[in-house]
């Protein structure tokens, strides 16, 4: 064994650490197989060795391993090369960097939002120096199933009764409208990012009061 | 398990369309699933083509085989299935079964006359079995205690490189060291035997 040219002694190792699983001699000793039939012989003979270690009756004479495999080899080669999807095994270097600036610009763009949508609600808003608490007494206006969307602090006053019209906001609306446009909204655009007065202001939809 | 290392890195191999790797996995596994094909179907003659029907339907299946279970487990499903359908079918028209099961989906008339010659288990091809059996045995008594320790947790336990090496008290590399010692070893008595050709063959 000693005295193997030292690419042939190199070549058996890998083949040896591949048999054991070792992820580094893989390219090496496929390489070696596809292209060497002394590396065949080789691999062959290791799980031979393995197979008779284990059991005896493992033990296939040579010839008979060699028809099987020239006749598999014919057979494999008439078939079309398979290609499995495969997960992506290392992030590349690129989207790493692009990640790093994509995070801060979310959060950016997320503030930009919110404050973009504050901006037109207190310049819809009539009053709007009380903006905060318009946003926060409109939102539960005749929602009988409560203010999943109420920003905290938000206090309601008495006249905000479920079911109630809201005669000094100009706003009659009926319950059954909020509650249809209170499950759109969550369903669309998430009930912790909506911002209900905004989106209830667009709709300005008058139904008669008979209830 | 090194076993399941070994052979995930090959399924990853030809899953990306390396045939050669799903090849290497059959050279591994083509003694044990002949064998359980032969539990299953008394026509020896019929054991290599089932085997070979085993491992063209695992290969065509790979992109479905997700390593959930180990893949000998996966290719013996596979097997066990083929023989059983192999059984029906020899069952419900044994002529037409013969013909057609072992001639493959191609229709390719040689191949039947070659694989009759394969799986009759001669008296010379028994004693060529014999033979190994007894060349591997008589190796593994001359080695060193270090070289058998080692490639016997390896083969017949089933340890992996780093249990190894724990259990022999010694550096990785030293495990891989002794391990491919023995098996050199082995293989170097196995190689006259190995090396008759008496099919032809072509690694």
């Amino acid at each position: 064994m000693n005295s193997l040219p030292d690419d042939l002694q190199e070549q058996r190792r890998a083949l040896s650490a591949l048999a054991d699983g070792q992820a580094e001699a893989v390219a090496h000793g496929c390489a070696a197989w596809a292209a060497d039939p002394a590396a065949r012989a080789t691999w062959h003979a290791y799980h031979l060795i393995g197979d008779v270690m284990r059991s005896e009756d493992l033990a296939h004479s040579p010839a008979r391993d060699e028809r099987f495999l020239a006749a598999f080899g014919e057979r494999l080669a008439q078939e079309p090369v398979v290609l499995a999807p495969m997960p992506v095994v290392a992030a590349p270097a690129r989207p790493r960097l692009r990640q790093r600036w994509l995070a801060p610009a979310a959060v950016a763009a997320g503030f930009a939002a919110v404050a973009g949508m504050l901006v037109v609600t207190r310049l819809a808003a009539p009053d709007a120096d009380v903006g905060g608490p318009v946003l926060a007494l409109r939102a539960p206006v005749g929602g009988p199933m409560g203010g999943g969307v109420l920003p905290a602090g938000g206090a309601l006053p008495a006249a905000a009764a479920p079911g109630v019209a809201v005669q000094d906001l100009k706003m009659i609306r009926d319950a059954r409208l909020d509650s249809y446009l209170r499950a759109h909204r969550e369903g669309t655009s998430g009930a912790s990012v909506a911002v209900p007065g905004g989106a209830l202001r667009s709709v300005e939809t008058i139904v008669p009061a008979q209830r | 398990m090194a076993d399941a290392d070994a052979d995930a890195l090959l399924v990853a191999r030809a899953k990306q369309g390396d045939k050669r790797a799903f090849e290497m996995l059959v050279v591994k596994y083509q003694r044990r699933i002949e064998r359980l094909i032969a539990r299953m179907v008394r026509d020896v003659d019929l054991v290599a083509d089932i085997a070979q029907e085993s491992f063209i339907r695992a290969y065509r299946a790979l992109p479905q085989f997700r390593g959930e279970s180990a893949f000998y487990t996966w290719l013996y499903r596979i097997a066990v299935n083929t023989a059983k359908k192999a059984l029906v079918e020899l069952k419900r028209d044994p002529l037409v079964f013969e013909t057609a099961f072992a001639s493959g989906e191609d229709g390719d008339e040689t191949s039947r006359v070659e694989n009759e010659l394969t799986t009759g288990e001669t008296p010379e091809a028994l004693l060529a079995s014999k033979e190994i059996a007894a060349a591997v045995n008589q190796a593994i008594e001359a080695l060193s205690d270090d070289l058998r320790q080692a490639i016997v947790l390896r083969e017949i336990e089933g340890l992996s490189y780093e249990e190894i090496s724990e259990a022999m008290n010694c550096p990785i590399g030293t495990v891989r060291s002794r391990i491919f010692r023995a098996r050199e070893a082995i293989a170097e008595r196995l190689r006259p035997l190995l090396d008759t050709r008496q099919g032809g063959g072509r690694w």
